[in-house]
């Protein structure tokens, strides 16, 4: 990987991943996995199975690697459960979206932004300002997600009553509603109408700028080539190359993991 | 027995076990966790506050104990006595939640079902325990002589007999009054079938209890007694406030605060994550929520509410063993929280009623006294059939879940308001 002129400086690297393995079984799905990532949109490619949702469970504590180590933001999170990996600011969307179906939309985004007040035992019995201040500030901005997300006239819907693709979009809300450092986006795209990409890809430039890091998993070539600047193509639970889209996408060991794929 | 009296009893009953099933709905209905072991902590509330109010040199009880701490107060009078009681029932509940911080910390982390069985597991165990360790609260001789609060200040006579049955009379006439203006209320709301059901039942109990009585020859002392049900004619020289009814009142007391305290805590933030668990923990998880704690949590507040319950079902019964606290008692509750309605606090209540109306209520028909063995048989089965019809027609249950509204000061909402 000598080539990749986009490898973060120690400085810069936000998440560390050095020589993660996961078995299942007989299966390998990741067999050594090393990668830095910096600033910006990181795009994560590969095959089907190639084992980026693994991956991605593997960084945020939903499985544990048996070798390798995991390090974001300096702190070494390698089997640290999900909930405290989501607090030091790494987030996740799931591939097949996770909607609380009997909860409404609007309670699913309330869930998301951390400490509140109510979400105590102390402070939902109690209930002082500081209870009435936040539920409102997290309703707001709830309200804010929503209408970006064009969410805004299913609040009060059951979640359980979105079609495929607002589910994916209530995902998406949802998870950026955690004031996220890093968000590690599994297929977000999937299923969303085209005026919709367009715009939550505007929107996560803007996060980008704002200082958020993205690794964005996206089986559109033309996503990634437009909008990553740098992509990790993942191959059998291996890093098989990264850099510029237009260095990966000329790469012949990808075109051949992509081709081999269809052969077999 | 008047009929007033058994309609007492068991409405006593239903506000313990309603009590009973709220700390199991808290667990089951509002954050999935499937306790078959919930009877335990009914079990250690009972036991416990009956071993901190017990006198110290209790005549045939061989256990630790007892504290005394109602005797510690009573320097203070009645109402000293009574904080002894209060606190009693406090030790009660602590100790219920303390044995479920026990029973979690393994299982908790264990899948559903299998949290289900060990939980059943755990209970079946510590009944044992209690039943043959005599040493600890007794063995199988249990605990007579339970401190009833306040039982020397009944029956309570406020003059003379008339005085005692114009107050007490219009007192019960006045609640009567009140049920009937919230059953009202409910009519209205009630779809088609709601309002059959309503009319069919309601219908049927009003004729059961103020037809019924003069029908059967009991005549006007009969149907007077049911009408001013407060008032007990034979309790005292002028009658009064006797202590079952004393009883009723503080179980349905503490049924009301355990309510309230529930709805308080699931309508909130606190509560939301709670309902996330129960749908799929991964998803509070990855948006950075302690589940655990909260499962924790959720465990030991659904166990210090059935504590309450024990401690209540202790005063009502007088005696305690280990043979009152098996496991089909958990399996009543989650029978009544299914038929009235999971995660829907009123739908517990109205679960509690239906199924120990049917238990308690049928032995008012009257059989030939060789049937009365198959009459228990067919009881359980009405049960049964009941659950079944609802669970293929309303798998929710009668009331379905509840809504969920966080109080919020108007003025503050601002352009929240349609929410
Ligand atoms: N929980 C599991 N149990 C057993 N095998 C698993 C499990 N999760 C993933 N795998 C296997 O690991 C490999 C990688 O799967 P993974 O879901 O990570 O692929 P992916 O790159 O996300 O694919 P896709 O693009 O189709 O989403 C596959 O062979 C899959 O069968
Ligand atoms: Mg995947």
């Amino acid at each position: 990987m000598s080539e990749d002129s986009l490898v973060p400086s120690p400085e810069e690297t936000i998440l560390e991943v050095d020589g993660v393995e996961k078995h299942f079984g007989g299966i390998t799905a990741l067999d050594g996995v090393n990668l830095s990532v910096g600033p910006g949109i990181t795009g994560l490619i590969g095959p089907n199975g190639a084992g980026k949702t693994t991956f991605f469970n593997c960084l945020t504590g939903f499985y544990t690697p048996e070798v390798g180590s995991i390090r974001f933001e300096g702190t070494d999170i390698t089997g640290a459960r999900p909930p405290a990996v989501a607090q030091q600011g790494m987030v996740r969307t799931f591939q097949i979206p996770r909607e609380l179906s009997e909860m409404t939309v609007l309670e699913n985004l309330l869930l998301a932004p951390p400490d509140q007040t109510g979400e105590r035992l102390s402070g939902a019995w109690v209930r002082g300002d500081q209870f009435v201040e936040d539920e409102l500030d997290v309703r707001e901005r709830a309200l804010e997600m929503a209408d970006f997300f064009e969410l805004d006239h299913l609040l009060d819907e059951p979640a359980g009553n979105l079609s495929g693709g607002q589910r994916k979009l209530l995902e998406l809300a949802r998870a950026l509603l955690t004031d996220p450092e890093m968000v590690l986006l599994d297929e977000p795209l999937a299923g969303v109408n085209p005026t919709l990409e367009e715009k939550i890809l505007e929107r996560i430039h803007e996060l980008e700028e704002q200082g958020y890091t993205f690794l964005f998993v996206e089986h559109d070539i033309d996503v990634i080539m437009e909008h990553c600047e740098r992509v990790v193509v993942l191959h059998r639970g291996e890093v098989l190359t990264s850099g510029t889209p237009e260095e990966v996408q000329s790469d012949e060991r990808v075109i051949e993991a992509y081709l081999g794929e269809v052969d077999v | 027995m008047a009929v007033a009296d058994f309609l007492i009893t068991l409405v006593t009953f239903i506000a313990i076990y309603s009590l009973f099933g709220i700390g199991l709905n808290l667990k089951f209905g509002f954050t999935g966790l499937i306790d078959f072991g919930h009877v335990a902590y009914f079990m250690v509330g009972a036991y416990v506050t009956v071993v901190l109010t017990l006198p110290a040199d209790a005549p045939t009880y061989g256990g630790i104990g007892g504290f005394d701490l109602p005797g510690l107060f009573a320097a203070l009078g009645p109402l000293g006595s009574l904080f002894g009681w209060v606190l009693g029932v406090l030790g009660g509940m602590i100790a219920a939640a303390l044995v479920s911080l026990a029973v979690g910390v393994p299982t908790l982390r264990l899948r559903e079902d299998y949290l289900a069985i060990t939980a059943l597991g755990i209970a079946t165990i510590l009944n044992t325990v209690v039943k043959d360790e005599d040493w600890l609260f007794n063995g199988p001789y249990g605990i007579s002589g339970v401190h009833k609060p306040l039982v020397d200040v009944f029956p309570i006579s406020l003059g003379s007999f008339t005085v005692n049955m114009a107050v007490f009379g219009l007192l019960s006439v006045a609640i009567f009054g009140y049920v009937a203006y919230w059953l009202v209320n409910r009519f209205r709301d009630a779809g088609r079938t709601g309002r059959i059901l309503m009319v069919a039942s309601v219908g049927l109990v009003s004729v059961w209890y103020f037809v019924m009585p003069v029908v059967d020859g009991g005549g006007t002392v009969e149907l007077t007694k049911n009408v001013l049900w407060l008032f007990d004619p034979t309790a005292g020289p002028n009658g009064g406030l006797d202590y079952d009814r004393f009883v009723l009142l503080l179980s349905l007391g503490f049924l009301a605060g355990g309510y309230h305290w529930v709805e308080r805590t699931i309508n909130s933030p606190y509560g939301r994550v709670l309902r996330a668990i129960r749908e799929d923990e991964d998803v509070p998880q990855a948006l950075g929520k302690e589940t655990f704690q909260y499962k924790m949590q959720a465990l030991m507040f659904g166990s210090a509410l059935a504590g309450a319950a024990g401690a209540l079902w202790a005063v009502n019964i007088g005696f305690v063993s280990p043979d009152q606290f098996a496991s089909t008692i958990t399996f009543f509750a989650f029978t009544a929280v299914i038929i009235g309605g999971t995660a829907n606090n009123k739908g517990v209540i109205l679960g509690t009623a239906v199924f120990w109306a049917i238990r308690n209520g049928t032995r008012f028909i009257d059989v030939p006294s060789q049937y009365s063995i198959q009459l228990a048989a067919a009881r359980l089965i009405l049960i049964g059939v009941i659950l079944m019809v609802i669970l293929y027609y309303r798998p929710e249950g009668l009331l379905g879940e509840q809504d969920y509204d966080i109080d919020l000061p108007t003025s503050l909402r601002g352009g929240s308001d349609d929410v």
